[in-house]
């Protein structure tokens, strides 16, 4: 895989035996003005991205008078918590928030741990069937939550699961089982194998090899892996609303009561909920293409 | 490489286990939640005793012609005796055929029993019976079409713009401008935000004293509050689920749009260039021919979960005025509102077979083509 740290090819101009200096100067100007147009692109689409983070911000900064109030600031001027206290403040708001982050991290934990062998056959094992099991996880993958969640409730409803916080991490860690084992493939993929051989030469079982060797040098990966779990479960809402009822997670209870709330209630939880997709992406950002790109492969 | 062993099947064993589990088990559950109701079948008896040898077997609410009947004697558990009819009936069966035998009075509703002629089955064993109940209770119900419709507009409308604007930001990158690496992490931050947040983010826009109300005042374009989001501003609110969903899902495409560029030999990059080809031509016949296999990819990703778009809908227009197939589900499932999980699988498997149809048609018609450029 390339890396974004690859030196830039110099792409300038063609070269060009007889090209006069007036030539050249054109040729120059010309590319300039196409690295500028791109830069004026590129900040363009970064601003879309950017501005409605930063308005959904302003509004969980201001003042709950300030987020009524038309026509709105553009900045939180003057900057206030008591928005957000508000939200975090609502009935139920705190204990979906706890259930939020345990669903998510019995997701991470269960879904990681069923990964790392699965993972680990894919990227060093040739074996029958190999290919087959590779595109029936892809496949899984793919597959609409919308089917598995209203039998999944069924079901949970029967063996007297339904409405537990552990039976909506067993339903995500399914979820998100595919992309983890996917993930955690192609971050061993990249450990050398020469390391795992040496350390077997060296005397180690392959188990040992795999506990000294492997596994810490795969262990940035598999962390960030974890991280995509996470952010996956705490965003997940559809299975989240139909599994649980008074056990709600986050997102489920504010979907829950959307109707019923009021502007700085919707501003303030849309903006809590964006928190951990920030810092996500400030951990996995050198994992982004083990995550997603190998998708196409 | 090495000779066969069973490492690599027992380390996949704990995954592919609970995969069956939870994807396997589940789409069985949906199969019969969908397509079966609860229902009972009355057994005949050859004579007139609980014990007696199974005759034929009628549905409820069969009427039955009377033949004989007999008034005998049955003893409760508490030790008393009371008369109980017997009646030797003569009905269709299950499969159609005509079938005589016994039932007592219990099982049938008949007016009088002394003098009646006919009969109607009214109890027998639970049993589960076919149906195609639900899923015609799903296409007649009058908010269906409406779904399904804007579902679909919905993703004529997304999909394009996703893909146009993916195959920008990839160029983008891929142009390795200085700062492309911040403009790649800036561009991936949608990667983590889920469709709840990205809904409740461009409500704040739209909403009537939101931000584009606001913008428009400020600049003396308006001076009172426009309601885009109203029951009669269709449009204004597809537009603004449209918006949510290119602004959170692009980046997933852009990320296998970056991968798969950086795939493209650079060879043939240089070679346009050599050769003289505009930067269009370049993306219309080196980068988009090279690009295809990735694109396909999430194209299909890409469909299936515009098929499931749900939260940022309800976020933005309430889910009332404007409905999806996924919202939809969910109020059927709901026990707060229609509580009824069997015509929620119907919408959850006719989702599910619209997007592996779209995906199987992608598939196809990307090899038809391939054959066809061979043919050339």
């Amino acid at each position: 895989m390339t890396t974004l740290e690859t030196p830039m090819n110099s792409t300038t101009t063609r070269p060009s035996m007889e090209a006069t200096a007036a030539d050249r100067n054109r040729a120059k100007r010309r590319h300039s003005i196409r690295r500028g147009s791109i830069y004026v692109l590129a900040c363009l689409i970064a601003l879309w991205i950017l501005v409605p983070i930063w308005l959904i911000g302003t509004m969980a900064f201001s003042t709950p008078e300030d987020v009524r109030n038309y026509p709105k600031h553009f900045a939180p001027i003057p900057a206030s918590t008591e928005t957000m206290d508000f939200f975090l403040n609502t009935d139920g708001i705190q204990r979906a928030a706890r259930n939020s982050i345990v669903v998510a991290i019995i997701t991470l934990i269960l879904s990681t741990l069923l990964a790392i062998p699965a993972g680990y056959a894919i990227a060093r094992y040739l074996f029958p069937g190999r290919d087959a099991i590779r595109l029936g996880i892809l496949s899984v993958r793919a597959f609409p939550i919308v089917v598995l969640a209203v039998p999944l409730a069924i079901t949970f409803i029967k063996w007297d699961m339904y409405d537990k916080v552990y039976s909506l991490a067993l339903m995500h860690t399914a979820l998100t089982l595919p992309t983890t084992i996917l993930v955690v493939a192609s971050v061993f993929a990249g450990v050398p194998y020469e390391l795992e051989e040496a350390a077997r030469i060296f005397g180690c079982t392959p188990a040992k090899a795999f506990w000294k060797v492997v596994l810490p040098l795969a262990m940035p990966g598999i962390a960030a892996a974890a991280i995509l779990t996470f952010v996956l479960s705490w965003n997940e809402v559809f299975a989240a609303i139909l599994l649980t009822l008074t056990n709600r997670t986050l997102p489920a209870q504010i979907l829950y009561t959307l109707d019923k709330s009021g502007d700085p209630f919707k501003f303030a939880g849309g903006f809590f909920m964006l928190i951990p997709s920030l810092i996500f992406i400030f951990f996995i950002r050198r994992y982004l293409f083990n995550m997603y790109g190998q998708l196409n492969k | 490489m090495k000779k066969f062993s069973w490492t690599p099947y027992l380390l996949l064993l704990p995954s592919l286990l609970y995969l069956v589990i939870f994807f396997a088990y589940p789409m069985y559950e949906s199969f019969r939640l969908a397509f079966q109701k609860d229902s009972a079948i009355l057994s005949l008896r050859d004579e007139p005793d609980e014990n007696a040898e199974l005759g034929g077997q009628v549905k409820l609410q069969t009427i039955v012609t009377i033949l004989d009947r007999l008034q005998l004697e049955e003893t409760l558990p508490n030790g008393r005796i009371r008369p109980i009819f017997w009646f030797q009936v003569e009905g269709e069966d299950i499969n159609g055929n005509t079938v005589t035998g016994w039932v007592n009075q219990k099982s049938v509703f008949i007016e009088n029993r002394r003098t009646s002629e006919t009969a109607r089955v009214v109890a027998g064993e639970p049993t589960k019976e076919w149906t195609t109940d639900f899923a015609e209770r799903m296409f007649n119900d009058y908010r269906f079409k409406r779904a399904l419709i804007t579902t679909l507009i919905l993703i004529v409308l997304i999909l394009p713009l996703q893909f146009t604007l993916a195959i920008i930001m990839g160029l983008i990158i891929q142009s390795r401008i200085r700062g492309s690496n911040i403009f790649l992490y800036i561009y991936a931050i949608p990667l983590g935000v889920s469709d709840l947040a990205s809904g409740i983010l461009w409500y704040s826009i739209f909403t009537q004293r939101g931000f584009l109300n606001s913008f428009l005042d400020t600049v003396g374009l308006i001076d009172k509050p426009y309601i885009f989001i109203q029951a009669s501003n269709r449009e204004w609110m597809i537009a603004a689920i449209v918006l949510a969903e290119v602004w959170r899902a692009t980046s997933i495409v852009m990320v296998i749009v970056v991968s798969g560029l950086q795939a493209i030999s650079r060879d043939y990059m240089e070679a346009g260039e050599v050769f003289g080809a505009t930067l269009w031509q370049r993306i219309r016949y080196i980068i988009l021919p090279l690009l295809k296999p990735s694109l396909q990819v999430a194209l299909i990703l890409r469909t299936i979960l515009a098929f499931q778009v749900f939260a940022v809908v309800v976020a933005i227009t309430g889910g009332d005025v404007l409905t999806v197939l996924a919202n939809e589900t969910y109020r059927w499932y709901d026990p707060a509102r229609y509580n009824n999980a069997n015509v929620a699988a119907v919408y959850a498997l006719f989702i599910m077979v619209l997007s592996l149809g779209i995906s199987l048609f992608y598939l196809r018609a990307v090899r038809s083509q391939e054959e066809a450029s061979k043919n050339l």
